[in-house]
């Protein structure tokens, strides 16, 4: 295996960024989501019809890792928003590369998610491989997990994301 | 709410159509608070070596849910969403999503879950594949998959 290094094998197998209550769920916000790829799934919609099946409107469950996103701006906040998935950034700059792609997504989805909820999220680098050549260019894969709850500890999901990076940063 | 399908290995969902332009790509990243410039900003991605602004994970994801539940209707319970981004999805042409059911598995009376295998395709290259399995009231019970909760539901 082609040497990593050690701050990228401290950070294997725990988690290493916790996101915790980054934003309130609010229909608002996932309407505009909806909106956008036409979804009119009544779960998200209607609160007489969601009724029977979720009680109330549910979030639309494959935004789920959205609610660890901030908004891009905040009143209070000095500088930048976090970075969208910032351990994968930091691995991003520890091996050196320019750019860096998910390629593959896998989401467990559990308890949907409702107005008023938020979550706890908890970022895991769960492998790196060896440095390949890509259609990009020389680069390598990367595994994270994200394990996210609801304020009471129930397990809302887990994502699994696949990245690859490449372009070498130049010394 | 009582139009639950009934399905059978080998059944082809109905397909999606839907034209990729800048406004879905961008709105879509938009709504998720993802601001990456590959999904807004052509000019940065083409010096990453992308062809054009790419569309996020979350509205892929998103899209193929809807084809998902466009069919089961809302009481289509997914639990698990796996998929491969294999080439850029880029604001060009239609993008049509289609899938065929691959297994059943009872896990009780109540429930039963369906694996769907699916793809997007933009013309005619395949983009994205994925693999869902969602959650349907079984024959027989009339309780709904979003009523299974903690250990009882396993993705």
């Amino acid at each position: 295996m082609t040497s990593l290094p050690d701050t990228v094998k401290d950070w294997l197998g725990k988690p290493v960024i916790v996101m915790d209550h980054v934003l309130t769920v609010e229909q608002g916000l996932w309407a505009n989501f909806c909106v956008a790829i036409e979804d009119a799934n009544p779960l998200y919609w209607d609160y007489r019809l969601a009724r029977e099946e979720t009680e109330t409107v549910i979030a639309p469950p494959m935004m789920l890792p959205s609610w660890a996103i901030d908004h891009d701006w905040r009143p209070e906040r000095e500088g930048p928003a976090p970075r969208t998935l910032e351990l994968h950034f930091m691995v991003k700059d520890a091996l050196g590369y320019k750019n860096g792609l998910v390629t593959e997504v896998e989401l467990e989805l559990h308890e949907p998610l409702r107005a008023g909820d938020s979550v706890k999220a908890e970022q895991i680098l769960r492998s790196v491989g060896d440095e390949r050549e890509t259609k990009l260019g020389t680069g390598r894969n990367w595994e994270i997990d994200v394990v996210y709850h609801k304020p009471d500890g129930t397990l809302a999901g887990v994502q699994k994301l696949t990245f690859l990076g490449y372009g070498r940063v130049e010394a | 709410m009582n139009r639950t399908p009934k399905p059978h290995i080998g059944l082809k969902l109905p397909d999606l159509f839907l034209p990729v332009t800048r406004k879905l790509v961008s709105m879509g990243a938009a709504a998720s608070r993802d601001w990456q410039p590959q999904h807004h900003d052509p000019d940065w991605a083409r010096k990453a070596g992308l062809p054009d602004i790419i569309m996020n994970n979350y509205t892929q994801a998103g899209l193929i849910s809807r084809f998902v539940t466009d069919w089961s209707g809302p009481a289509g319970r997914i639990g698990r969403l796996r998929f491969a981004m294999r080439r850029p999805l880029c604001p060009v042409g239609n993008l049509t999503i289609r899938g065929a059911v691959v297994d059943l598995s009872a896990e009780s009376d109540t429930l039963v879950w369906v694996e769907i295998d699916a793809e997007i395709l933009v013309g005619d290259d395949i983009v994205t594949t994925a693999t869902i399995r969602v959650a349907l009231p079984g024959p027989g019970g009339d309780s709904s998959a979003w009523h299974c909760s903690g250990s009882r539901w396993n993705p």
